[in-house]
């Protein structure tokens, strides 16, 4: 498994979407080189502390982009000291981005791809339609939506970028344009959508319902259109909605613990939704910081984690359990006690909904795969893609 | 299932477990609320053990406290801060830093022919480093010698961290807020002593609520037990502890909460210490059984300190 060692920037963005997730942003926590270069350091002289064969380093924010000198400079950093260490690392790393694009085709960033390409993966992300785009994702001081703003780098982007992908995150508002976003992102070159619903309580009354019918749209529109061969969008996976087995399939979902964050202050998290600009109600869970090093007693309880033990019995004995999501940041956000053992499960009605939609869909596709005569030529190519994690 | 009821009767009652108690000034529990917290207990049918002061209670408490059932802890149960050159009660508990455990260990092992049951009770598990493990494992094998002659004599001796394990086939732990539940002066529910300490001085800051400031009461005596997440605070919410054998140990939720921050999570410090007193009780029950003092059931030769390390394999 690759790990993912993430430098959180900034925490300064050009925007203030209506989702976001990180309650504390703001303009003067930014990473020094100093606080970077001592994180390396620290992980690259510790390799007992991190066994895995290869590494992503991502940077994210805010909006990473908005601090890409420093970001040259640390990734220069890695380059080096990888190749001095004769580290294993220097054979299979990436750096890796989520941005939301506005500066995209800057000069300098343009420099930076530039110069590290092959070991490059950016996701810019966009809503879907203008009217979608800009319901949430507006300009923190003018309100104005970004839409526009974004777009104009698409095509650049996806010619760089032949994996091109977006992420999509749902809210309770949302919901209504789901089908006519996907599509067009998918008109807009983007054929990777990985799409879901956010963790935190926030759905009224009926949203499952106008959801499933969003996705039974979008099923509809995929398949008539022939879209599903050279189109992906997380929602549909043949795998989720089945039970899981308490025993063999105990595994947690979430990949915190195994993951590090790093902070401005150079603290470190067990991930990125640990650390207190994006809590809500609970102290910043850190493990430990550059100076330090890693208090290894505060990981054991990520790393013990399993889904039976964090799940209430609805969960354990549900029909449909396979793919339901949690995010551990959401659930320690949101337990009564200061435990990451006790899952949320806002996303319940959401997960059963998307559940039939996805139903629906296969049953759909496979039935006019074999009128076609073309059913066994699909399973035969199809690709195994296991449920998204985050 | 909930067994015992434990009765701060002061806030300066003697701390007789893990966590020191920092408060210094006497506030003695209510009459009324004594009675309350006595009749609860009868209710619900719990063994009240009620933790004393260093202070002579006024008269009337002392004709309350005797309406029931009850131990006394700090006068029938003696708690020492240090090794005592003799002892006068059968049933004793030592609280000890490690390196003091180890420095007084000839000391400890000439209290044991004195006593009916000793319990050592370690205030520095946090701070156990693993260049100790030698000495700590010296001086189990020094208590060790000393328990085989004992039984050799007849006696069965009880040294918590060493003959617990002998007779054990599952776990028993402390079970603060599953088998017992502290009640404080204030007249509300704590898991335990140290919980009530902490919302007191705010030691810890992250002991089972959201907040800070926030309370770490699990109900009243008005409004009865409101344990949040109860079922974290059982074994079979415990990844580690579940797979365990070493059936003598705490598993002090306090220390968990304040070494891992998630209170069905312990601590290496807390394991390795555990461990090395399992594998010191197999040791003695090996040599015990040699010699037909005893038929425990077999303790396996394990090769690990920590559960954690070998989590995968369970
Ligand atoms: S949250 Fe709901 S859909 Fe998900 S596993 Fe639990 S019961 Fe099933
Ligand atoms: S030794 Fe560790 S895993 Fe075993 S019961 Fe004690 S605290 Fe739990």
């Amino acid at each position: 498994m690759r790990k993912i060692i993430t430098f959180i920037v900034t925490k300064d963005c050009q925007l203030a979407c209506k989702y976001c997730y990180l309650v504390g942003k703001n303009t003067n926590e930014r990473m020094s080189f100093e606080t970077a270069k001592q994180a390396i350091n620290y992980i690259l002289g510790n390799e007992n502390l991190f066994p895995n064969e290869s590494v992503a380093f991502e940077f994210i924010g805010g909006e990473p982009f908005l601090e890409i000198d420093l970001i040259d400079k640390i990734c220069d950093y890695i380059k080096k000291e990888l190749y001095r260490l004769n580290h294993r690392w220097f054979n299979d790393y990436v750096f890796g981005f989520t941005t939301n694009g506005l500066n995209y085709g800057s000069e300098k960033i343009q420099r930076f791809i530039e110069k590290n390409k092959s070991h490059l993966n950016i996701g810019i992300t966009i809503d879907g339609t203008k009217k979608k785009h800009d319901l949430n994702r507006v300009y923190k001081n003018s309100g104005k939506g970004s839409y526009d703003d974004v777009v104009k780098n698409i095509p650049l982007y996806v010619t760089q970028f032949q994996q091109a992908n977006t992420k999509v995150t749902i809210s309770s508002a949302d919901i209504p344009y789901i089908t006519e976003s996907v599509l067009h992102l998918y008109e807009l070159g983007i054929h990777t959508i990985h799409i879901n619903c956010v963790f935190e309580n926030v759905w009224k009354d009926g949203d499952d319902i106008l959801f499933e019918s969003q996705l039974v749209q979008l099923a509809d529109a995929i398949i008539d259109n022939d879209l599903y061969k050279n189109h992906e969008c997380s929602f549909f996976n043949e795998k989720i909605g089945k039970p899981l087995d308490p025993v063999l399939r105990n595994n947690n979902w979430c990949g915190s613990g195994k993951m590090l964050s790093i902070d401005a202050a150079g603290n470190f998290y067990p991930c990125t939704r640990f650390a207190q600009y994006s809590l809500r109600d609970k102290e910043a869970w850190i493990i430990g910081n550059i100076h330090d090093g890693i208090d290894k007693n505060k990981l054991r309880p990520f790393l013990t984690l399993d889904r039976c033990t964090q799940s209430t019995p609805e969960c354990i004995n549900c029909e449909v359990a396979e793919g339901c999501a949690w995010c551990q940041g959401e659930n320690f956000d949101a337990a009564k006690t200061h435990t990451v053992f006790e899952r949320a499960t806002a996303i319940c009605k959401m997960h059963k909904a998307r559940v039939r939609a996805n139903n629906y869909y296969w049953n759909k596709l496979y039935r006019k795969l074999e009128m076609e005569g073309k059913r066994e030529e699909f399973e035969a190519n199809k690709q195994d893609i296991k449920p998204e994690i985050c | 299932m909930l067994q015992y009821l434990v009765i701060l009767l002061d806030d300066t009652s003697v701390a007789y477990c893990h966590a020191e108690n920092p408060l210094k000034g006497r506030n003695l529990i209510p009459l009324e609320t004594l009675k309350k917290a006595i009749l609860f207990g009868m209710k619900e049918n719990l063994m009240i053990q009620y933790v004393y002061p260093d202070y002579e209670l006024p008269e009337e408490y002392n004709e309350v406290i005797e309406s029931i059932d009850h131990v006394k802890i700090g006068r029938d149960v003696a708690v020492y801060n240090e090794v005592p050159k003799s002892i006068a009660t059968e049933n004793v508990v030592l609280r000890l830093s490690i390196a003091d455990f180890i420095a007084k260990q000839y000391d400890i092992a000439a209290l044991l022919p004195q006593v009916t049951r000793l319990n050592i009770c370690l205030t520095d598990i946090e701070s156990f480093k693993d260049d100790q493990v030698e000495d700590y494992k010296k001086a189990l094998a020094t208590l060790n010698a000393v328990l085989l002659n004992l039984y050799k004599s007849g006696k069965q001796p009880q040294l918590n961290i060493l003959t617990d394990r002998l007779q054990l086939k599952e776990m028993h732990n402390c079970g603060a807020g599953d088998s017992n539940i502290t009640l404080a002066p204030n007249g509300k529910f704590y898991l335990c002593p140290a919980f009530y300490y902490d919302e007191k001085m705010g030691i810890s800051n992250r002991l089972n609520h959201h907040k800070p400031s926030s309370e770490r009461s699990v109900g009243d005596l008005e409004a009865g037990l409101q344990i949040p997440n109860p079922q974290l605070l059982k074994l079979d919410h415990a990844p580690l502890c579940r797979i365990c054998d070493a059936y003598h140990c705490n598993r002090c939720i306090w220390l968990n909460q304040k070494m891992t921050w998630d209170n069905n999570t312990p601590s290496h410090q807390q394991c390795v210490l555990a461990h090395l007193e399992r594998n010191a009780a197999r040791d003695l029950l090996l040599k015990l059984k040699e010699m037909g003092l005893l038929a425990g059931e077999e303790i396996k030769q394990i090769d690990y300190l920590d559960p954690f390390d070998v989590r995968e394999q369970f």
